[in-house]
């Protein structure tokens, strides 16, 4: 139905496709793979008339077509789900949904597309709150949003950028049988992922692309992960490192005793109790938007409103006062460009964020640069950060090398405690692995981990312990001595 | 003041009459601004429109001067658009230049026009006929109180109120109202939808072109049948002031502008009253000079904002160029 032949683009000398050939058929579901870089978003972009390509050729249905903007990939029928979501906050969900799925000006045929995102929703058994505005929405309810608003568009070709990064286990189940039923319908279905697992699970045939190259197209049948991992990776897949079992007795660094926070009158944390002892990871599970934020705000600041007790405890006591909080808690946040990083300022400046004024890094009140630069260029070296120049703005880098200059900021000093949301978000399977094995070595080495993640199979992957965060409650499981599936069933409120 | 008319009524007139043109270019400006434009050069726009609606009615007909005042602040707007939204230049910048723009322009015509109808032996005031005059609407504006406030005015008064509660309702209920939003909170949204945003944006400065040059019109052909330089006397500014304060709401905007026209309309009767009334109270402030009054709205309607608009972002994507110049991550 839809075939590309021999797309090239290049940004200045960065060539990001080259010679890519590949071909979508009606009913079908493909894939399409590769690491962080490789080319995927900008090959999706040129389809969706984001971009135009440099060279090469777009035949839709047979006949050499043109896509000049978003406006005539929609005309044509091309839907698309994207990582970064593109959902106005002040408008509500269904007007979202309305504004891209809708036609004409006055109505948009709101009603029709009220019926048929309440179809969707029935078919893939979720209860989104459409009338809230966007921005009180969990990320994971928005990108459930996003693809509801995919779905009620309908039309001839869905792509779906990471469409099920922050879904649980049954919910990505769910999606792929709604899938399925599309494709079975006369759709075609463009599948983009850096999660094998999935891949193999629902798609037929695949395309892998490395470093702006397909240096795979064709059937999936009888390859193995591995075998898929090394064509994307073009060499080894990095191991996990080994996680002795955690020491006996560790003493507790964070202990949250019966905590409970209101946010506008509803009950956001419900009677939470968690104790994170060093040398353990504990890890949280659940569909975001279930309280993770207000547990993550609630442990980064002890000044916001909340009932019970939360203590956080050092064996450092030469911590002054004053900057003592941010010191012992290193925090790697779930949205790295906002809270994390200061976009806008330099590699140094961002790597010297919590501690510029603090000696060696600053005398009599002045700032040391030349400190800053061999600091910086040390934590580069071992965290493996790639950048033009120290003075790069942090914006210009890409989401895996901006996360690790997070991690090496925050792990420097050894910290005792650790949290950590979501560390893997956007990440590709090289630097997932380097952020997972960077907070085992965390662990290994005596700190206390909170790790608060989507993504259940990192998590289970590397907790010691593990508890799951339903509508506010958290509840202990006696992993690993309990199955994937019934933590599954616990992240939807399903009690064994 | 006509002898034996109501002091209450009388003020309710006055205060809607000096708020429609307010509320009329307030209308286009929170479009436009909804929709991620801020053109500071309302207040040139409105100039445009006061001097081409004056000129344009000399030759007779007052339509044709309305048409013109509109018209000609949408050609300034679309100078505007064509810099700020084509052009991705800054917006404020733009619109100052827009402003400083219409007020020599507007003198320099103003001029030009004196001399050549007096060459021509022609008045320089409108013809008999060409300026507008009162429509009180048949029966409404009998009613007591509300009638004569409401429905003894120009035709442009209820045009603004009807034009008001059809933007009103597009913004709230319609597929329109939905992209102008999502244009000035998060254009991304609209260019996945495949609307086109620089298109949209051209189309709202345009309409607030037009809303602005319509305000400007009613100040010269409608409510005083003159042209003076500077005529708008900064309520172009006033209104970019009170689309603040009224958080980017219609009601909130309209609630604004009818303060500004009440304490306008009470600074007219208490200039007059002092010399007229016979109370002490009234007749000490004799010896304040007319400026004080005049400047009474201006200083209330900043009062106002400076109480009421903390920590209210306006619509988020406001004053952002479109396409942002490095495309996102």
């Amino acid at each position: 139905m839809m075939e590309i032949r021999n797309i090239s683009k290049r940004f200045g000398i960065f060539r990001a496709l080259h010679n890519v050939s590949m071909r979508v058929q009606a009913g079908e579901i493909n894939a399409v793979v590769g690491e962080n870089g490789a080319g995927k978003t900008t090959l999706m972009n040129i389809l969706f008339g984001l971009l135009p390509p440099d060279a090469g050729t777009i035949l839709f249905n047979g006949a050499p077509v043109r896509i000049t903007s978003p406006a005539v990939a929609r005309r044509m029928g091309i839907g698309m789900v994207h990582q970064h979501f593109k959902l106005a906050p002040a408008l509500s969900a269904m007007e979202n949904i309305i504004l891209l799925a809708g036609r004409g000006l006055i109505s948009g045929g709101r009603r029709l597309v009220a019926a048929r995102a309440a179809e969707w929703q029935n078919r893939l058994g979720w209860r989104l709150p459409l009338d809230e505005p966007v921005s009180r929405l969990a990320i994971g309810q928005r990108q459930r949003v996003e693809i509801i608003q995919a779905l009620c568009a309908g039309g001839k070709l869905l792509i779906l950028d990471e469409p099920t990064a922050s879904l649980a286990p049954m919910e990505v189940e769910d999606l792929f049988a709604a899938l399925r039923s599309l494709a079975a319908s006369g759709t075609a279905v463009l599948f983009i992922s850096h999660k094998l697992a999935q891949v193999t699970e629902i798609c037929r045939r695949i395309t892998i692309l490395r470093r702006g190259d397909a240096v795979y197209t064709g059937e999936l049948a009888g390859l193995t992960h591995a075998m898929l991992a090394e064509k994307m990776i073009g060499g080894n897949v990095p191991q996990a490192i080994s996680r002795p079992p955690p020491p006996v007795g560790g003493e507790a660094r964070l202990a949250l005793a019966d905590v409970t926070v209101k946010r506008e009158a509803s009950i956001v944390l419900h009677h939470v109790s968690l104790q994170v002892h060093s040398g353990q990871i504990v890890g949280i599970a659940g569909v975001e938007g279930n309280g993770q934020s207000a547990l993550v705000e609630c442990i980064a600041d002890p000044t916001l409103p909340a009932a019970g007790k939360m203590t956080l405890s050092t064996t450092r006591d030469s911590a002054p006062q004053r900057t003592g909080r941010r010191q012992l808690l290193a925090i790697i946040p779930e949205d790295r460009r906002t809270d994390g990083l200061v976009p806008g300022l330099s590699v140094t400046a961002n790597m010297l964020l919590k501690r510029h004024h603090q000696p060696p890094f600053a005398r009599w009140g002045f700032l040391r640069f030349s400190t800053w630069r061999s600091f910086t260029l040390r934590r580069m070296q071992e965290f493996d950060i790639r950048c033009p120049d120290l003075d790069t703005p942090v914006g210009a880098l890409s989401g895996g090398n901006q996360q690790k200059l997070v991690l090496a900021r925050e792990l420097s000093d050894s910290p005792e405690f650790i949290l950590a949301v979501n560390p893997t978000r956007g990440l590709d399977i090289t630097a997932t692995a380097f952020v997972m094995n960077q907070l085992v070595r965390a662990r290994n080495a005596g700190a206390a981990v909170l790790l608060i993640h989507a993504d259940l199979d990192e998590l289970l992957a590397v907790s010691d312990r593990v508890a799951v965060m339903y509508e506010g409650q958290l509840s202990d499981t006696d992993w690993p001595h309990t199955s994937r599936e019934s933590i599954g069933r616990l992240m939807l409120g399903v009690r064994a | 003041m006509a002898a034996g008319e109501n002091i209450v009524t009388f003020l309710a007139q006055q205060m809607i009459a000096a708020a429609v043109p307010l509320v009329m270019a307030g209308i286009g400006e929170l479009v436009a601004e909804l929709a991620g434009v801020i053109n500071i050069g309302i207040e040139g726009l409105m100039l445009t429109g006061c001097i081409a609606a004056y000129t344009a009615a000399s030759c007779g007909y007052g339509s044709i001067g309305l048409c013109a005042g509109i018209l000609g602040a949408m050609a300034l707007a679309a100078m505007f658009a064509t810099v700020a939204v084509s052009g991705r230049a800054d917006q404020i910048v733009c619109g100052a230049a827009i402003n400083i723009l219409a007020v020599g322009a507007s003198g320099t015509a103003w001029a030009v026009f004196q001399n050549w109808r007096q060459k021509h032996d022609m008045s320089v005031s409108l013809p008999h006929g060409a300026g507008f005059h009162k429509w009180p609407l048949p029966f409404l504006s009998r009613t007591p109180f509300f009638g004569p406030a409401l429905f003894d005015q120009y035709t442009l008064c209820y045009v603004t109120i009807l034009l008001g509660i059809l933007v009103w309702w597009l913004l709230r209920y319609a597929r329109l109202g939905l992209i102008i939003r999502s244009l000035g909170d998060f254009p991304e949204a609209c260019q996945a939808a495949g609307i086109r945003v620089r298109a949209w944006r051209w189309g709202a400065v345009l309409f607030a072109g037009g809303c602005a040059g319509a305000a400007g019109a009613y100040l010269s052909i409608m409510r005083t049948h003159s042209f003076a330089a500077d005529m708008t006397g900064g309520q172009g500014f006033v209104v970019l002031a009170l689309v603040i304060f009224g958080r980017w709401n219609l009601f909130g905007l309209t609630a604004g502008c009818l303060l500004f026209g009440f304490i306008n309309a009470l600074q007219q009767v208490l200039q007059t009253a002092r010399y007229t009334a016979h109370n002490r109270l009234l007749e000490s402030l004799q010896h304040i000079p007319f400026q004080w009054f005049q400047m009474l709205p201006y200083a209330a309607a900043l009062l106002a904002l400076a109480v009421m608009a903390k920590n209210r972002p306006g619509p988020r994507a406001l004053g952002r160029a479109w396409p942002p110049e490095t495309p996102g991550e």
